[in-house]
C-alpha cells in the first residue's frame, strides 16, 4: 500500500473556478493532469490500493498536484429556478439529505443519498466525485441518469454541457477532458409529486456497494408514461440507461405491457458479470424484479 | 503546511504535509490517541470524529482540508473529568467491551443525539451503520445510545 506516499503530493487551494481552470489547463498541457480532491472517499482509498509511487515507472517526475475543491464556493450549493434544479459538484450526500429543495422536488436524490455508504461517507462524498470516478456501481450516477441530468463542466475553453447519456464512455471512463472541472449538475424536474423509484440491493443496508440498484423517474398521464428515466447500477461496464425498457414503456399504455416483453427489454439493456459482490444470474434476476416493481408502481400489471 | 483548526474547543496548529490524514494529525502531533485506526479505508468507523458537527472518517480526510474547521474527538466528550451522559451509558449498559470501536461509536451517537433527541431504534442503527464492532453484537450499544437519549431529555446534561 502507498498511503505513505500521500505526504509526497503537493496540495493547493484556489480562490475560484477561474484560477482552477488555468492550473488544470497548464498541468494537462504538461501531461500531468491535476487531481481534484473533494470528499476523498474514492481517491484516498485508491491511493491505499495503488503500488508505491517510485514503482510507477515512466510516471511524471514530480508527484501529482492535488487541488482541494471540497469547499470551493463555485462548486457548491443547491438551487431551484423554475423547474430546473442545480446541484453543485462539491455537494455532499448529507447536504442533499438536508436540502428542502431536494426533499420537495427531487426526493429520489435524497433517498439515494441515504443508501450511500454510511453517515461518515455521506458527510464527505460528493456528486462530482461519484460522477468523475464513474464506477458502474455508483448510486449517484444511477439517480442522475434517471433524471436525464446534464453535467456542467468548465475549462479555459469555456463551459460544456454533457447529457448523462454521453458522460460515461467505458468502465470508469468519462468524456470529461483532463483539464475540465465538473461544476454542477442540472436537472429538468418532473412535475411536483411525480412518481419516482429507488431500490438498492446490496449485502447489507449500509456500507454496501450495489449488487444492483435502480433509480426511476416518471410522469404518467392517462395511463401512459409521458416521461420515464431510468438508471441502473452494477449491471454493465457503465451505468445502464435501459434504452429498450424506456422505449417499450412509453410506446403503449402501461396496462398493456406484459411481463415477458419487459423482461426481454431488460435482457437487451444489461450485460452483468460475476464478480466479488454477486453473480451474473442473480443480477439478471434482480434487474428484472426491480424493473417490474417500478412499472407496477406506475400502474402496469407485470 | 501549517493548518489551524479547533480541536475539542481549543485552537490548535499543526505543521504537516497537506495530504497527511486528519487521523495522523490527531494521533501524532495533537497527541489524541483516543481516535483509532482500523481499516484505513472508510469501512470500519473506528476513526470517526466530528468535523463541524458531522461524523467523518478521519482516515479519509486530508489535514490540508481542515483549515479553520472544528474537530471533536472522544477526548472532547468528557467535561472536567466527568464522563458525558452518553459515555456513562456505554459503561453502565455494557456498550463497550474491548473498546476499539467505542470512540467512533460515541461520536456517531453524539452527532445523532445532537440532532435527534429521541431517536427510534432504527434511527440509532442507521446512525451507527458505519461503525463496526467485533465484540458486542450491537444490541447493547443501541441500548446505551437510547438510554443516553432518555437521560439527556431528562436533564442529564449535554456534552460540551
Ligand atoms: C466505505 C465506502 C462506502 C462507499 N459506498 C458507496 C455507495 O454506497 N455508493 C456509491 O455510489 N459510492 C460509494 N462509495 C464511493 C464514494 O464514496 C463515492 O463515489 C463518492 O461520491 C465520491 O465522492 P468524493 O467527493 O469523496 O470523491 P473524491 O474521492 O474526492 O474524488 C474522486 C475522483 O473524482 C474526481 N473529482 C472530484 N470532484 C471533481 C470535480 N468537481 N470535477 C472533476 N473531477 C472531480 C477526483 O479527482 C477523483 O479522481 C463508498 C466509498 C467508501 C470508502
Ligand atoms: S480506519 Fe477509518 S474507517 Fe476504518
Ligand atoms: S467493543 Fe470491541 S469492537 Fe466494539
Amino acid at each position: 500500500m502507498s498511503l505513505a506516499d500521500l505526504r509526497l503530493f503537493e496540495m493547493r487551494h484556489v480562490a475560484g473556478l477561474g484560477p482552477l481552470c488555468e492550473i488544470m489547463a497548464e498541468r494537462a498541457a504538461l501531461g500531468a493532469p491535476v487531481t481534484l480532491l473533494a470528499g476523498g472517499t474514492d481517491w484516498v482509498v485508491e491511493q491505499e490500493l495503488r503500488p508505491p509511487l517510485e514503482v510507477a515507472a515512466g510516471g511524471p517526475a514530480a508527484p501529482p498536484l492535488v487541488v482541494d475543491v471540497s469547499r470551493l464556493s463555485d462548486l457548491r450549493g443547491i438551487s431551484l429556478s423554475g423547474d430546473t434544479l442545480r446541484v453543485g459538484a462539491a455537494t455532499t450526500y448529507l447536504e442533499m439529505l438536508r436540502s428542502d429543495a431536494i426533499a420537495a422536488r427531487a426526493p429520489l436524490l435524497a433517498r439515494m443519498s441515504r443508501d450511500v455508504g454510511a453517515v461518515q461517507i455521506q458527510a464527505r462524498g460528493t456528486l462530482g466525485g461519484n460522477l468523475a470516478t464513474a464506477s458502474p456501481a455508483a448510486d449517484g450516477v444511477a439517480a442522475l441518469a434517471a433524471y436525464d441530468a446534464t453535467v456542467v463542466v468548465q475549462s479555459v475553453r469555456g463551459e460544456r454541457r454533457i447529457p448523462m447519456s454521453a458522460l460515461q464512455t467505458g468502465y470508469k471512463r468519462t468524456s470529461r477532458a483532463p483539464d475540465e472541472v465538473i461544476v454542477a449538475v442540472e436537472i429538468a424536474l418532473p412535475a411536483p409529486g411525480s412518481p419516482w423509484y429507488w431500490r438498492k440491493i446490496g449485502a447489507r443496508r449500509a456500507q454496501a456497494i450495489s449488487k444492483v440498484a435502480l433509480a426511476g423517474v416518471a410522469e404518467v398521464r392517462s395511463g401512459r408514461a409521458a416521461r420515464l428515466g431510468l438508471g441502473m447500477a452494477s449491471v454493465a461496464p457503465t451505468t445502464a440507461l435501459l434504452p429498450s425498457v424506456r422505449a417499450l414503456c412509453v410506446s403503449r399504455p402501461l396496462a398493456e405491457l406484459t411481463g415477458a416483453e419487459v423482461d426481454a427489454a431488460v435482457a437487451q439493456d444489461i450485460s452483468p458479470i460475476d464478480d466479488v459482490r454477486s453473480t451474473r444470474g442473480y443480477r439478471e434476476h434482480c434487474a428484472r424484479g426491480v424493473v417490474r416493481e417500478l412499472l407496477r408502481q406506475l400502474g402496469a400489471q407485470v | 503546511m501549517k493548518v489551524s483548526l479547533v480541536v475539542n474547543g481549543s485552537p490548535r496548529e499543526v505543521d504537516l504535509p497537506p495530504l497527511s490524514r486528519l487521523l495522523d494529525a490527531l494521533r501524532g502531533p495533537l497527541g489524541l490517541t483516543g481516535t483509532k485506526e482500523g481499516c484505513a479505508e472508510g469501512e470500519c468507523g473506528a476513526c470517526t470524529v466530528l468535523l463541524d458537527g458531522d461524523p467523518v472518517n478521519a482516515c479519509l480526510v486530508a489535514i490540508g482540508q481542515c483549515e479553520g474547521r472544528r474537530v471533536t474527538t472522544v477526548e472532547g466528550l468528557a467535561c472536567a473529568g466527568h464522563l458525558s451522559p452518553l459515555q456513562r451509558c456505554f459503561v453502565e449498559e455494557g456498550g463497550a467491551q474491548c473498546g476499539i470501536c467505542t470512540p467512533g461509536m460515541l461520536l456517531s451517537a453524539e452527532a445523532l443525539l445532537a440532532r435527534s433527541p429521541d431517536p427510534s431504534e432504527l434511527e440509532v442503527r442507521e446512525a451507527l451503520a458505519g461503525n463496526l464492532c467485533r465484540c458486542t453484537g450491537y444490541q447493547r450499544i443501541v441500548e446505551s445510545v437510547r438510554a443516553a437519549a432518555a437521560l439527556r431529555r431528562g436533564g442529564g446534561g449535554a456534552a460540551p
